[in-house]
């Protein structure tokens, strides 16, 4: 497939035989997919349900059957990516057609719905599918355009390396501060204490740390500049914030890149749950 | 350039031994060689591996004199500048080097060897990912998953399963517990009251809602037809149908026939979903052809495919008994009236002379209307029976006699007590033909010729009654003359004239009466008036007809469940009557 590399971005120095998941053989899981969708379109307008379309006609158990098996074999990925094989059914082919018929899922189950919803477990079902596939689609976008920016932060550093350079500086700032008083001191004890992972989900994504000490160090003591040993703290705890900084971007970025798959995963196996309980209930109460 | 060399070693006993020296140097390697002014006895460290040299601004630059390089603040180079007044560390195999400037302005330089177990290693790593800031995948899912199957599965299904079964009832909770997280939509307006309580319907479990629970409320509904009728007049489901229904008896769906094929439930709140022509149509398109027998003619669809109404009529004069026949025969229906609707709707007649003369306060106004005479029933439906006293006897009067201020009337409805009447009318003195004067002689009152004459001359009144102009034939055909000479045939007014549809006139009520109604070009009371069927099909046809004002489906003038009466009608006309389900 060397071709592949002829209209893509001359960016790219290394022509490569890589051809992605997504367009996998021409994007044949793509059409499928696209045809799976317009079949059920149209077969939902041209189909007669009387008195109107809903989950409980002919049509809508057939599709609501279709959902469901694809819904268990889409999940099935979990499994089958921990074996990685090529050819015909290889990995790759089968995530392409998890993405693909994963979207397509949005059709068929919205179909198999007839636009009736309400507070029950089968919209339940419906939403946490609903939700499953659009962190997938969120995964997808994210892994196109993020590991670039994870490797534009690095800066030719390892993440080890990032550590490290933060334990030179909290080494070379407890030495600096030596001369400083007590309440100098006791700022940059509280900046050195605090662990660079403290920060929880929501700080991690957004990247903003409002309680973070090493600002607050910064801004008390931005009035000692002049004196030479607290001008030389204050230069060690710009650099702190430097490398700090570097670090949260890199797990901003990471917990972007990875906060899907805590939703994808997850909401997947509540779910087949849900949807256990859906068909279930919907026979029970025959 | 001054340089204060200060090297920490740790003794097996952990106490730091400090040694320090100064040195007056251009430039500084950093190496394993012994001779190097910073000597570093590890394999890891080049024997050459860095020089200092002096940098302009009192920094010091860097440099790796090997391919190796080494940590300038963590960070891997192969050349750096270093202000010791801000200070730096360098890193080199095992060792580090912190710079700083003493008090006298010198590069102190402090070298010390790592600790063996500093850092942390990958574990410290882990903290980039987002499994640190998160509970696992595993937890999540296995946390939401159990959530959902206990609410939405085991306690509905355990409190289902382990109730007191009653008696449905439309008014009244359920007791099994969530179950309503499964109703897949609300219930019809009718079927409100069971919104809460699932297991009034749903009784067993993995049973589809079966007939008889139905019919615990809505008892007294026959069937349709007789069983054997319903299965010789329903077609065999062929095809794709069949294969439906085969699956559909799989997992325990009764039908065809059940309640439930048409009565479609769990639809939204609002009224019930009319059912579809289709319904009828399945068997109804052709029902000739599998019951052979039947009276029915085949419909399909209002628009399309039904045969023309048929009317129950006395179809001939002095016919008692009402037969059903088609519109297209154009019946006669002898009430046993004779009235000319024309002459009384007719703008320049007499008639409407006379109405205008009462006027408003004989309740006319320009002339004669329907409603004139013809009085809606109270739920609109239908038309209460013209009444003469009400209706007729304004104009039609009955008064034969006035003794004083005072009218005298014969009895109307009563022949024995007019024709007794009649005859005693002779017998009390007559009020005088002229005032002022009396006859003389002989012939005046008490003479022996005196003559009782009076306007009314009763044994005329008699001999004509029942001609076409006379006392009751102007109104009334004669009946039976051996009965008596004033014997009427007897007035039998309809209140429906089909007895398979139902018509509603008050949903009508935006069209005139003459649309439908031809009264203003008939003289002749045995007239039937009634529109035919493609006269309704001016507005109705068939329920999916696009062209239609008023897409009509069997149901609007049908019902499918044989009962007595009005609780037989259409849910509207049905429900008037409350008729339809038992309180």
């Amino acid at each position: 497939m060397a071709t592949v590399a002829e209209d893509e971005s001359p960016r790219r120095e290394r022509q490569s035989d890589h051809e992605g998941f997504l367009a996998h053989k021409r994007m044949r899981w793509l059409k499928i997919a696209l045809l799976a969708s317009l079949v059920a379109i149209l077969s939902y307008a041209l189909v007669d349900v009387t008195p109107r379309h809903n989950g409980g006609s002919w049509y809508g158990y057939t599709l609501g059957t279709i959902g469901a098996l694809l819904i268990v074999w889409l999940a099935l990925l979990g499994i089958r990516k921990r074996k990685m094989t090529e050819g015909k059914w290889s990995l790759k082919a089968w995530t392409s057609a998890h993405v693909y018929l994963g979207l397509s899922l949005i059709v068929i189950a919205t179909l198999h719905t007839g636009f009736q919803f309400g507070w029950n477990v089968h919209t339940l079902a419906y939403a946490l599918m609903m939700l499953v596939i659009l962190s997938g689609i969120y995964g997808i976008a994210v892994y196109a355009t993020l590991p670039a920016q994870l490797s534009n932060n690095r800066r030719e550093m390892t993440k080890g390396q990032m550590l490290d350079a933060l334990d030179a500086i909290d080494r070379q700032l407890e030495n600096a501060a030596q001369p400083l008083g007590r309440a100098e001191s006791d700022l940059v004890i509280g900046a050195l204490e605090q662990d660079p992972f403290a920060g929880g989900i929501g700080a991690r994504l957004t990247g903003r740390y409002p309680d973070c000490r090493t600002v607050e160090a910064l801004d008390a003591m931005a009035h000692l500049d002049g004196d030479a040993a607290s001008g030389k703290v204050l230069s060690l705890l710009r650099k702190r914030k430097a490398q700090l900084d570097q670090i949260r971007r890199h797990m901003r970025i990471r917990a972007m890149l990875e906060v899907w798959l805590y939703i994808h995963v997850p909401v997947t196996i509540a779910l087949i749950a849900a949807l256990t309980a859906h068909i279930v209930s919907v026979f029970y109460y025959w | 350039m001054q340089f204060r060399l200060r090297s920490i070693d740790v003794t097996a006993a952990g106490r730091e031994i400090v040694r320090e020296r100064e040195l007056a140097a251009e430039s500084i390697v950093i190496g394993r060689d012994a001779a190097n002014a910073i000597h570093l006895p590890d394999l890891a460290v080049e024997q050459q591996h860095i020089r200092l040299t002096p940098a302009p601004g009192g920094t010091l630059r860097a440099e790796a004199l090997g391919s190796l390089g080494f940590t300038l603040d963590g960070r891997n180079v192969q050349s750096g500048a270093i202000d010791p007044a801000k200070g730096a560390e360098i890193g080199v195999g095992s060792y580090r080097l912190d710079f700083s400037t003493g008090e006298d302005g010198a590069t102190v330089i402090t070298t010390r060897q790592r600790a063996e177990d500093e850092g942390g290693g990958k574990e410290r790593l882990r903290g980039f990912t987002l499994a640190s800031a998160l509970p696992g995948k595993r937890t999540m899912a296995w946390a939401g998953s159990i959530v959902i199957l206990l609410a939405f599965l085991a306690i509905p299904i355990f409190s289902h399963l382990t109730r007191e079964q009653v008696e449905p009832q439309l008014t009244g909770e359920g007791v099994v517990l969530m179950d309503a997280s499964w109703s897949t939509g609300a219930l019809s307006s009718v079927h409100h009251g069971l919104e809460n309580n699932c297991e009034a319907c749903h009784v067993e479990p993995f049973v589809a809602v079966r007939d008889q629970t139905c019919l615990t409320c809505h008892e007294g509904i026959a069937d349709h037809a007789l069983a054997d009728r319903m299965s010789t007049g329903r077609p065999q489901a062929e095809g794709g149908e069949a294969l439906l229904w085969s699956v559909a008896h799989a997992f325990n769906k009764p039908g065809p026939g059940a309640c439930t094929d048409c009565h479609t439930e769990h639809e939204g709140a609002g009224r019930m979903e009319p059912t579809r022509q289709q319904f009828c149509a399945d068997c109804h398109d052709t029902l000739d052809s599998r019951l052979s027998y039947t009276t029915l003619g085949n419909a399909a669809d209002f628009g399309e495919a039904h045969p023309e109404f048929k009317v129950a009529v006395l179809a001939e004069q002095g016919a008692s008994e009402r037969r059903r026949l088609s519109l297209a025969s154009h019946p006669k229906d002898w009430n046993g009236l004779r009235f000319p609707h024309d002459i009384h709707l007719d703008p320049t007649s007499g008639v409407t002379q006379m109405a205008r003369r009462l006027g408003a306060d004989a309740g006319y106004g320009d002339g004669l209307e329907c409603a004139s005479c013809h009085t809606p029933t109270a739920d609109g439906v239908r038309f209460l029976p013209v009444d003469m006293e009400t209706n007729c006897e304004t104009c039609h009067s009955l008064v034969y006699d006035r003794v004083g201020s005072t009218f005298r009337t014969l009895r109307h409805g009563d022949v024995a007590q007019v024709e007794a009447d009649l005859l005693a009318a002779d017998r009390s003195p007559r009020r005088p033909v002229m005032t002022g004067r009396r006859r003389p002689g002989d012939y005046a009152e008490g003479g022996i010729y005196y003559g009782n004459f009076s306007r009314v001359a009763p044994s005329v009144l008699r001999a004509s009654a029942m001609d076409s102009d006379g006392l009751c034939g102007e109104c009334h055909l004669p009946g039976d003359a051996a009965t008596g000479v004033l014997s009427v045939a007897p007035v039998r007014q309809h209140a429906r004239f089909m007895m398979n549809g139902w018509f509603d006139h008050d949903a009508h009520t935006q069209e005139d009466c003459a649309t439908c109604h031809a009264a203003d070009t008939s003289n002749a009371a045995s007239d039937l008036l009634l529109p035919d069927l493609a006269s309704c099909r001016d507005c109705h046809e068939g329920e999916a007809a696009l062209s239609a004002e008023v897409p009509s489906s069997c149901a609007m003038c049908h019902s499918y469940h044989p009962r007595e009466g009005a609780a037989a009608a259409p849910p509207r006309i049905a429900g008037l009557s409350g008729a339809r389900i038992k309180p």
